[in-house]
């Protein structure tokens, strides 16, 4: 069994802030590592793999700092992992962006089983599945939270909206995971020093997947994009110390300020 | 939308986010004169008067190919030049699928637009899961766009034109399911707290489904409607629904946050509130600094004290 996990270099979003005057969105100051649900894709493709058999190996279109963040992912147990430098630098749409992961994706595969996040922890436009099963002509089980194995039968579990359902589905599939499914493993040093051992591959779009600018830019959808925070102002007043009793006094005073609480009316 | 390709295209599986999307899509034909249509698919009659219905049969649970063609083939017959997909699940993810076939633009969580006289499309967006809005800027060429329940599109000017509804009859579009549906349950549902004036918001800090008793109490005393963000919804089925970025935006007078840390996607669905108040344990809980009050706490020896001194106090929510 072959399977395939996808993992985004992405942006910590708890860390963007948004400047209060100008509004600008602080995207430069803030850290980027490979996004938490996707470290739960590595888990999900590491779990398969320990009742199926077979190696799982990661895919991420990134920087070159995203290598380094690839410990980590390798430290969970992956058996190999691939990336592809970002010739847009994260300023893709994600339509292009998926061009490339199908090129790797074929370079790499063919894949039973490809499994990616329901969305990305920072775009989090819920894309990458949906498209490569166009792409693939694959069938694509979202958001899901259960996967077992029956030979070439996957059953899933998968959360919609209004409702939980139990899906089967013949593998070649993709699978995308939803928020909080498979909780990555905490690694030990042991996991970290047998990562070093694994291989990682750094390509490029030219060179190894044949696509040059011009024909990645044909798929660009997008003339352009300008980001406003938002930013809603808030007083932040914290109220603290003494019991419970006079935190509870303090903070219905704050708010009987504000004129959101008040005495009942006799 | 460029020159043969006038029309908008709606089509969501839950009839109150069609609705919102129609009244959009009226809204762009006051200032564009764009045809507005939706697909019928037996599920969203209640969604409005539109110039054309597009209509065929509904599509079986599961059958998302199935409904991805449908949806594209009456793309087609229309000739949109703009598809409104709802951002529930299911549209999250049929639209990219639509996007890829219809080789369209794609604007995820989209809250407005504009055409200019060209004919491209203009779409502002939630992104970076609500931090930032975007003004998108497309190619001449159809634009699929998702928009969340809550969102609305513009003034709702109601149709420009007499509502026709001229109803057109698709063909049946056949695809085989790839996906087979072994076992569905509904999640349970609830009350709705869209009008509430006061909400008590409750996070992953609140343990067990038995301490709910003790936030109810804490609603009974404020009058408040009880809601929640998106885990303890969707991964522990407490509520049907949820407040965030996928799930509903509410606008009271006071949210009462407990437990909750303060994560963009659901700071989205709060954002309106004219003032937030946060109970957490945590400092450094994301929630405080999107917070008008604060008070850094443990909740299960807070709320008990608070709901104590609202009584003793006699202390509720304010009348308008």
């Amino acid at each position: 069994m072959k399977i395939l996990a996808l993992c985004k270099y992405s942006l910590d979003l708890a860390e963007v802030k948004v400047d209060p005057s100008t509004h600008a969105l602080l995207t430069q100051a803030a850290p980027r590592r490979i996004g938490g649900i996707d470290r739960n894709v590595v888990e999900a493709a590491v779990q398969v793999r320990g009742a199926a058999g077979g190696t799982a190996e990661a895919l991420c279109v990134g920087p070159d700092a995203a290598r380094d963040a690839f410990k980590d992912i390798l430290a969970i147990g992956l058996d190999e992992a691939t990336l592809v430098q970002d010739p847009y630098d994260g300023t893709a749409e994600a339509g292009v962006i998926v061009r490339i992961l199908e090129a790797a994706i074929r370079a790499r595969g063919p894949f039973d089983l490809i499994v990616c996040g329901f969305a990305s922890d920072d775009g989090y436009t819920h894309q990458v599945g949906p498209r490569l099963a166009e792409r693939f002509g694959l069938p694509l089980v979202s958001y899901v939270r259960r996967v077992a194995l029956d030979g070439a039968l996957l059953e899933a579990d998968r959360d919609m909206d209004d409702r939980l359902e139990t899906v089967s589905v013949r593998l070649p599939a993709i699978v995308s995971i939803a928020e909080e499914a498979f909780p990555a493993r905490r690694t030990s040093l042991l996991d970290a020093l047998n990562a070093r051992k694994r291989p990682v591959n750094v390509w490029t779009t030219q060179e190894h997947l044949g696509l040059t600018r011009d024909a990645l830019d044909a798929e660009a959808r997008i003339v352009s994009t300008t980001e406003q925070g938002v930013y809603v102002q808030r007083d932040h007043q914290v109220v603290t110390g003494g019991s419970p009793t006079e935190l509870a006094d303090a903070f219905i005073d704050a708010l009987v300020a504000k004129a959101v609480l008040a005495e009942v009316a006799a | 939308m460029s020159g043969e390709r006038r029309a908008v295209l709606v089509w969501s599986e839950r009839p109150e986010i069609a609705g919102t999307l129609v009244e959009g899509a009226h809204a762009l034909a006051a200032a564009t004169g764009v045809e507005v249509t939706r697909l019928d698919l037996g599920t969203d009659g209640a969604a409005g008067d539109v110039d054309v219905v597009y209509r065929t049969a509904a599509v079986p649970p599961g059958a998302t190919e199935q409904l991805v063609a449908t949806i594209c083939a009456a793309a087609e017959a229309a000739a949109s030049g703009l598809l409104l997909i709802g951002a529930t699940k299911l549209g999250l993810e049929v639209a990219p699928r639509v996007a890829e076939r219809l080789e369209a633009g794609y604007a995820a969580w989209a809250v407005g637009f504009e055409v200019d006289a060209a004919g491209s499309v203009t779409a502002r967006c939630r992104t970076y899961a609500g931090s930032a809005l975007s003004t998108v800027v497309f190619r001449p060429g159809p634009v699929v766009a998702t928009v969340a329940k809550g969102e609305t599109l513009g003034a709702a000017a109601g149709p420009i034109r007499p509502a026709a509804n001229r109803v057109v009859d698709l063909p049946a579009v056949e695809a085989a399911p790839s996906v087979t549906v072994l076992r569905s349950q509904p999640k349970p549902g609830g009350a709705s707290v869209d009008d509430a004036r006061v909400i008590v918001d409750v996070g992953q800090g609140v343990r067990e489904k038995g301490d709910l008793a003790m936030i109810q109490e804490l609603a009974a005393v404020l009058g408040a409607g009880v809601a929640c963000s998106r885990p303890v919804a969707a991964d522990r089925d407490w509520f049907p629904e949820w407040l965030g970025l996928s799930g509903a935006k509410v606008k009271p007078d006071l949210c009462l946050t407990v437990g909750v840390s303060g994560a963009v996607q659901h700071v989205v669905g709060i954002r309106g509130s004219r003032v937030i108040a946060a109970v957490d344990n945590d400092t450094g809980a994301a929630i405080f600094t999107q917070a008008d009050v604060g008070v850094v706490a443990d909740l299960y020896e807070f709320v008990p004290a608070l709901i104590d001194r609202l009584r003793v106090r006699r202390i509720t929510a304010a009348s308008r």
